[in-house]
Order: structure tokens, then sequence, then C-alpha cells
């Protein structure tokens, strides 16, 4: 099975024994006190990132390699911005010119979205999605006319689904290419091709999961998860308080 | 002795036979396309019968299990588990009567293993300590424990199998209802999900399995009952019924084709 970059890896780490609302608010706190952040905090935050992926014995590595996509997203972004921020010009070729701020600009704004994905990575691998649906059911409780347990189960269905979604593409490109599929050149034709099938499978396969669900007595009003706070939440919570200061001072 | 009226959320026993645990009654069943699934069936089922549905592709098994477990309601006729109308009990029916699908990968909803297991207690709010417990328990008896925290859709198929199998276990039912259980498994996959089930009889439950390939488990049936448009066409002992599969499109088994009659598979 392929490796999913937000699949839950279970584990006994401090980060997966912390509680699932702390962790959420934690995430939230980092990410948005990181958008003013300069480069070296950055460079701190990303080198404490990967002490606690190695205490959560996962591989950055791998996890870096299975969203090469998001990568991709990454590289443009670090383009558009070198090619459209002004200032000292740094190279010149063309008409076009790469100005010495947008390369820095660049590379800061790429660097912060790659941190605050690896947050939410960090989040979603440490977290079992059960306590990820009853944190967000927590958070949205005191919001009036909001069917939180609702939404909390759309999320956790959504994270269930996506898998099996990226299979069901998997066995729809294999059945494509072992028919030569592959070699048509017109991309239109090529995401018709791909949709379709996709499409018809997903929903056959949203409707086998709705018996499955039904079959077992599903319902809305279920026994919600269970928070265990682990002891560590205080010393967290500070060290998130001080490195969320940090971002915005630096 | 039909009841006229339905009787809504009454405890009333309508017609239901000593013993049986399950009184289908003149079920019919036509799907939205105009396709008639099950036609006028009548059957009776008794407590820890091991009954073996058998028939070809598209001659109504899945239909009739799916009534079982009330996800499908008949359009004509009723079916009484424990003697209650599923369509007017019909949480009490799913706790009754658990039904593994054919397709284990569609039937994972949960994240881990545990979580899994644990989908149909929550379901029934019962207390965290209690569905701990419980889930516990029923992967402790089906030697799941160690994967409780792994990936469900990462698990071998015959580790999916008995995952679905955990996940109705759990819930207590009086009868598991299996739709092609052995499918799309290997050898040593297909022993364990088949010893599983005969242990599951063994300890009291009604095993009602649909399968068009009755090789593996005809040893350990008690009934048979052969399907075909929708009808039942025959229904008794699996030994006397033999002879006959070939002409409903069911393989007969080597052993008994070989003349050494009903052979244990493994």
């Amino acid at each position: 099975m392929a490796l999913i970059p937000f699949a839950f890896r279970p584990g006994k780490s401090a980060l997966h024994l912390l509680d699932a609302r702390l962790k959420f608010f934690l995430i939230c706190l980092v990410s948005t006190s990181m958008l003013s952040a300069s480069f070296v905090p950055c460079l701190i935050y990303s080198l404490l990132l990967i002490l606690f992926f190695n205490l959560a014995r996962i591989k950055v590595f791998q996890l870096l390699i299975s969203m090469k996509f998001f990568l991709l997203l990454l590289g443009f972004i670090f383009l558009a911005r070198c090619f459209s921020t002004p200032g000292d010009t740094l190279i010149s070729a063309y008409g076009i010119s790469i100005s010495r701020l947008g390369v820095t600009t660049g590379f800061l704004v790429a660097f912060k979205f790659l941190l605050v994905m690896m947050t939410g990575l960090l989040f979603s691998g440490t977290t079992r999605p059960a306590q990820v649906k009853g944190a967000v059911q927590w958070f949205l409780r005191p919001i009036p006319f909001l069917p939180e347990k609702r939404v909390a189960v759309m999320i956790s269905l959504s994270l269930a689904f996506m898998p099996i979604i990226l299979k069901q593409n998997q066995k729809v490109a294999d059945a494509q290419a072992a028919r030569c599929g592959n070699l048509e050149k017109n991309p239109v034709k090529k995401i018709i091709r791909m949709v379709l099938p996709l499409l018809k499978k997903i929903f056959l396969c949203a409707d086998n999961i709705i018996l499955a669900m039904e079959s077992r007595c599903y319902t809305e009003d279920r026994t919600d998860p269970e928070f265990q706070p682990s002891g560590k939440e205080p010393s967290f919570l500070l060290g998130s308080l001080i490195l969320a200061f940090v971002f915005i001072v630096l | 002795m039909q009841p006229k009226t339905a009787d809504h959320k009454s405890d009333q026993t309508p017609d239901k036979a000593p013993g049986n645990i399950i009184d289908i009654q003149a079920v019919s069943y036509t799907y939205p396309d105009g396709f008639q699934g099950i036609k006028d069936i009548t059957l009776s089922v008794c407590k820890k019968e091991f009954i073996l549905l058998a028939g070809k592709n598209g001659s109504g098994k899945t239909t009739l299990l799916r009534h079982l477990n009330g996800l499908v309601l008949p359009d004509s006729g009723q079916i009484l588990v424990n003697g209650k109308k599923i369509n007017d009990h019909l949480i009490a029916t799913r706790k009754t009567v658990g039904m593994v699908f054919q397709d284990a990968d569609a039937q994972i909803v949960g994240d881990t293993v545990f979580d899994e297991v644990a989908f149909g207690l929550e379901n029934l709010k019962f207390e965290r300590a209690l569905i701990i417990k419980k889930v516990t328990q029923v992967l402790e008896e089906l030697n799941l424990y160690d994967l409780k925290d792994r990936n469900p859709r990462a698990l071998s198929g015959g580790e999916k199998r008995k995952l679905a199998i955990a996940g109705v276990l759990v819930m207590d039912p009086d009868i598991i209802v299996f739709d092609e259980p052995f499918s799309n498994l290997d050898y040593p996959g297909a022993i364990g999900v088949l010893s599983t089930i005969v242990k599951l009889n063994r300890t009291g439950h009604t095993i009602i399995i649909a399968t068009h390939d009755i090789e593996t488990v005809i040893s350990h049936a008690s009934r048979i009952i052969i399907m075909a448009d929708g009808k039942i066409q025959q229904d008794g002992d699996p030994k006397i019924l033999m002879p006959m599969l070939e002409s409903y499109g069911i393989r007969e088994p080597c052993s008994s084709k070989l003349g050494f009659g009903i052979q244990p598979w493994h």
C-alpha cells in the first residue's frame, strides 16, 4: 500500500500521548504565528520538527518523497515570487529579471509553507483519527446552531475515504495503462477517461460504506472519544507559547 | 396465520414457530430498476444452525442476506427475527443479525483495527470503558490484538475478513451472515476464516453463508438452501442435495464427484 502522508502512525511518543485538543490548538498557534517569522526562527523550528518526527518514529525523508507534488507546488510558489518581486536585479535575461529580494522572500514563503505542512503531518501522524474527530467536535461545541457531531463525522469520513479514493485511482490508472491508455497525449481526453470510471467506482464504494455503516447501527449520536491528558500538556503549551513569541518578535 | 396489520413497535410474536430465530414469510423484493431480486421466499432458521445459501451469481443470495439485516426491506411479505418484525425493530435486528460483507475493504470505516471493531458499540452508545473491554476481548479471541493500532486497510485479505467478523462479533449477535466470505482469499486466509466461522457456530451462533463455491465449507453445513432466479429451489440436507448441485450452476465438491462423499476441505 502506498504511503499516505497524513496517515496515523501508531506509537507511544510524548506527542502520541498528548491530549488531541491541545495538539490541535498548538498547531493553530504555531502555524499562524509563523506567518510573521523571519528565516532564523523558522530554521530553528525546522530542527525542532525533525527532532519531533524522530521521536515519533516517522521518517521525514520518506514523508517528503510521498509529498513530491506538494514540493513541486512549493517550487512554483518560489519561482512566482522570484519573478514578481521588485528589487535589486540578481539575474536578467531576455527581458526577464529575478530580484535578490524575490529569491529570499520566495524561499522564505516556500519554506514556511513546508513547515506548516510538516506541522500538520506531525499532528495527523501522531493523533488517532477518532481523536481528531473528537477534538474538532470539542472545539465546535460552543458555537451555536452548528451540528458539531455531524461536522466531526464528515471530517473523519473524509479522512477515512481519502485512501480509498487513492486506491481506486491507482486501480483505474493501472487498468488503463494495461491497455496502452497512457499513450493518449490529449490531456482533456486523458482526464475524461480517468475521471468518469473513477467517479463511478468512488460512488459505488460510498454506497458500500453506507451499507456497512448502517448494518452496524450507525447514528450521529455516538459514544464520544475520551481524552486522556498525559501530564506533559503544560510543558508543551509553555514551549509553544515561547516559540510563537520568538516567531512574532524576532 | 399471518397478522393482517403491522403492530408497530410491539414485541408480540406474530407467527414465530418455537425454536425459530428467523422466519421469512412470502418475501419478495424488486430493485428500483425493475429487476426482481427475490420472489416469494418463505423459510425458517433455527438457533445454532449452520446454513449454506448456494446459487450462481445473480440468484438472489445477497439480496436475501441484506433483508436479514434490515438493509433492504421487503416489498411484500414479512421477516421476523426473534419473533419481531424487522421493519419495526431495525436496531434490534441489526444487533441480533451481524453481517459480514463480501468486500471486506468496503466494510472498513475505522482508521485503526481497534476503532474499526469499536464502531458498532460506539453507535449503540456504550460507555467508553465497556467498549475498551469488549473490543479487547474480541480482538484477543480472534488473535488480532497485536494488530490493534494498525491501519485496517494495510492488513492481509484474511486479516481484513477476520476484522470484519470482529466488527460484528463485538455487538454480540445471535446470527452472523456471511456474503462470500472466502472470495479473494489465499489458502491460509481461507483456512483462518473458516476455522473462525466454525468456532463461532460451536459457541452457539447461528451461521448463514452465501456462496457460489461451496467446497470450502460444505462439510460443516447442517443445511443447504439452493437459490436460482430469486427463488428457493431446494432446501435440505447437504448429503441428499449434493447430486443435483450442478443442475443449478453450483460446482459439486471434488470429493463428492470422486465418490468419497462430503470431506473436510483441509
